[in-house]
């Protein structure tokens, strides 16, 4: 029943998608109207089928029975749903319905060419996707013969971080699809003087770009408490595939304001809407075709990248083309002082995209030199460190007193006058934070002023509540700051230790002296567990905290995972993993010192309340 | 801005898709990783057997004939997947078959082989996966050939599929 249903509305939806294309083309607003929100209703309902077979556990389904089990708990029985290759195809499809909805939203007399050009794009992508996952990842399969439990979900992807990560992430990727989709339909009108579609843009990217932000740091956040590996980005594909689009919707995010304050940098931005979509589909083929290798992988299929390569010559060829042959009246010559905001705008612009184009090199280059010599090479983080770093380091700096200046030009005299007050706090932060940390590294100061120097510019007007800025950008901004306050701290000052410890005996990390006073086996929901417990004294023998890293085993799944034992405080995080042992000759136990972790993921927050101030505060202004 | 240079990244599009596409089309295991010790002298190394109760050390097993080290534990999946192929390894004339049991537990791993049969001329206890280190091993399970006087031919990262297990035998028909 459940297997018939929604492959009907599967169905359902594909054909809505294609009479919305064949519609939209036609600009018919009420067969537009029926086709969008019989669209949206078809994958939701779609979506909510799947949610229900894994929510009472139907065998009879073999998405479910790939990926489910009775004992697993509520939440993932949810999260399942999208953690698995079909099942995330389907939120994807939903999210892209969504937001074709919103863009419908926009439809008025004025703009409708437009508007309904931009659907059309939308329904050629969201038709692509529904084929895509009919033909070769269809989550409604039968099952057969029917089976009394399921095999299980893999349970290092049972962690609630993980459990949102993805429908964060996909609003993301989605909400570019929109950008591109006003590109084309901005490209391919030949009368849209008048259609403001950089304001239409706006919010779409914004939401795109804050969603992103905040998926890649759960992302980031997961493979810190579930890996067990000490660190929390280790520039793995399926990691740069989330990062490139975020490199060049920062640069659009920004581009887009000159075209707003200036009607400058258009071409620009046109280009830009395209790649950042294009990017996301890129990085889908490369984690799902299974081409290259990454430890987060889950779907190999050769059929399916085949599939997702072709869908994207058709969208990349079609729109880079049109660009090609179209974009030509959008340039113009501006001249951009080097002291103003645009000329600061542009700088960043320029450094995302070449960050982008660094990290995407290194990301393909295997696969180039593969195809080219037959010979295999990996290409990893010291390439990343020292590439994308130096780049992004000036990209900060500017950073720092680029909404402080004024468009056109601005006086350098005043420039000085307006920055003296954070130089003067960013010195001070500096020294104290040296005093405090007394370890050096070229590196790892210039991050530290860096940070500050972002943190104390933003402050600063924050107080001052001057009008003149947006809120948004300077909460955004000081997020970006506290989370390369984080970033430096962990990534230069990390201590690690491996030892072979004995009960009763202690190991001394930093100022911290950690005793191993136990180990026991214990019984959770769906696995089996040895915990340690480690006790945590400072130099003055004063009682910090208990650790308890465990080693799991789920027998569904005949998965071992390691549960890392973590000690958070605002300058450091105590992190512990178990590994093998018995208690005769030891465990072996890793310890890491891991300092100002938590302004990560505090930054990151940051960055994403910020992102939503701007998006309401946008969406006001298409209203009006 | 000249004309020409609008064409330029749908161009640059193109020559990555096609890098893309020729990939996916040949045959290509991203999983055959080339190993630092191919064509070198396998690692030597001693060992407790799992069964037999003396010492194996390498440099007096690792000759003479073909021989194909493989690396698995009671606990890993896809170890149980290309079960089925080692069986077929070990019926093989001319091969031995030799397994290496990594960070496992010894009771278990009997038991497993108890229930999934038994392919092992000879099966090596690693129980802290210092063996595994030193044949750079990082996942299992992982396959070597070895040829009759010490020297890997190939190595396998994963579980052993219908196509490479041709391979494998390809390779040692080549060596023999």
């Amino acid at each position: 029943m459940t297997i018939y249903l929604g492959n009907l509305l599967l169905t359902l939806s594909l054909i809505f998608s294609i009479s919305q294309f064949v519609f939209s083309k036609k600009n018919d607003l009420k067969f537009i109207s029926i086709t969008v929100i019989g669209l949206f209703i078809c994958s939701f309902l779609s979506f909510i089928v799947l949610i229900y077979s894994h929510l009472v556990s139907d065998f009879t389904v073999l998405n479910v029975f790939q990926n489910s089990h009775t004992t697993k708990p509520l939440l993932y029985k949810i999260s399942g749903v999208w953690g698995n290759h079909e099942g995330s195809l389907l939120l994807w499809i939903l999210v892209l319905t969504i937001f074709n909805c919103f863009i419908f939203k926009l439809y008025n007399n004025n703009n409708s060419n437009f508007v309904s050009k931009t659907l059309q794009t939308q329904a050629l992508i969201t038709a692509g996707f529904i084929l895509f996952t009919m033909l070769t990842s269809n989550p409604f399969q039968k099952m057969i013969p029917e089976q009394s439990n399921g095999l299980g979900f893999n349970p290092i992807l049972q962690d609630p971080a993980l459990a949102i990560h993805p429908p964060l992430l996909y609003i993301g990727y989605v909400g570019f699809s929109a950008a591109f989709s006003m590109s084309v339909a901005t490209l391919s009108l030949e009368n849209n003087q008048k259609i403001p579609w950089y304001s239409y843009m706006k919010p779409f990217v914004l939401t795109a770009w804050t969603f992103l932000t905040i998926g890649i740091a759960l992302g980031a956040i997961w493979a810190y408490y579930e890996l067990g590996w000490g660190g929390w980005w280790f520039w793995d594909p399926v990691e740069n595939a989330s990062f490139m689009p975020w490199l060049i919707g920062t640069a659009l995010l920004h581009s887009l304001i000159i075209v707003e304050k200036r009607k400058s940098l258009m071409a620009w931005v046109l280009l830009l809407s395209i790649l950042a979509f294009l990017l996301s589909v890129i990085g889908t083929f490369l984690v799902r075709s299974g081409i290259l290798t990454s430890v987060h992988t889950f779907a190999l299929d050769p059929s399916r990248g085949m599939y997702i390569l072709i869908f994207t010559a058709i969208l990349g060829g079609y729109s880079l083309i049109l660009y090609g042959k179209k974009s030509k009246k959008y340039f113009d010559n501006s001249y951009f002082a080097l002291f103003s905001k645009e000329g600061s705008i542009l700088i960043n612009n320029v450094l995302m995209t070449v960050t982008c184009a660094t990290v995407f090199l290194g990301t393909i280059y295997p696969l180039i030199i593969e195809a080219f010599t037959n010979e295999k090479i990996s290409v990893g983080e010291p390439y990343f460190n020292s590439t994308a770093i130096p780049i992004m380091m000036p990209a900060i700096l500017v950073m720092g007193v680029g909404p402080l200046l004024a468009w056109n030009k601005e006086e350098k005299l005043k420039i000085l006058k307006k920055i003296f007050p954070s130089l003067v706090l960013t010195i001070i932060m500096t020294i104290l934070t040296f005093s405090i940390y007394q370890s050096y590294s070229f590196i790892g100061v210039i991050g530290i002023i860096l940070a500050f120097w972002i943190i104390s510019n933003n402050i600063i007007i924050l107080i001052k509540k001057n009008k003149n800025y947006s809120i948004g950008m300077l909460t955004a901004h000081l997020g970006i700051g506290l989370l390369i306050l984080g970033v430096t701290g962990s990534s230069n000052w990390q201590e690690e230790k491996i030892a072979k410890l004995k009960l009763n005996s202690s190991i001394q990390i930093n100022k911290y002296n950690i005793t191993f006073e136990e180990i026991n086996e214990i019984k959770g929901p769906n696995y089996l567990a040895v915990r340690a417990n480690f006790t945590v004294y400072d130099k003055n023998k004063n009682f910090i905290t208990d650790l308890k890293p465990e080693n799991r085993y789920y027998p569904i799944s005949n998965i071992f995972t390691t549960e890392a034992s973590i000690h958070t405080n605002l300058s450091r995080d105590l992190y512990i993993v178990l590994g093998e042992g018995n208690t005769n000759d030891g465990w072996v136990v890793k310890i890491y010192h891991n300092p100002l972790v938590i302004w990560i993921w505090i930054g990151a927050f940051i960055i994403f309340m910020g992102g939503i101030l701007s998006i309401n505060n946008n969406l006001k202004k298409i209203t009006i | 801005m000249k004309k020409k240079i609008l064409i330029l990244p749908s161009i640059f599009f193109f020559l990555i898709l096609s890098i893309f596409f020729y990939l996916l089309i040949i045959e290509r295991n991203p999983s055959e990783i080339p190993s630092n010790l191919l064509n070198q002298k396998a690692p030597i190394f001693e060992a407790k057997s799992l069964f037999k109760n003396e010492r194996f050390i390498s440099s007096n097993e690792l000759k003479n004939e073909i021989i194909l080290v493989n690396f698995f534990a009671s606990w890993c999946k896809p170890c149980r997947d290309e079960h089925a192929y080692i069986k077929r390894f070990s019926n093989e004339k001319g091969l031995k078959v030799i397994g290496i049991n990594y960070k496992d537990n010894s009771k278990k791993a009997i038991e497993w082989l108890k229930n999934m049969g038994n392919p092992y001329k000879d099966i090596l206890v690693d129980k802290n996966g210092k063996i595994a280190i030193d044949w750079g091993v990082y996942g299992i399970p992982e396959t070597f050939i070895i040829n009759s006087s010490g020297i890997i031919k190939y190595r396998h990262v994963g579980p052993i599929t219908s196509k490479i297990y041709k391979k494998i035998n390809l390779i040692i028909k080549q060596n023999e």
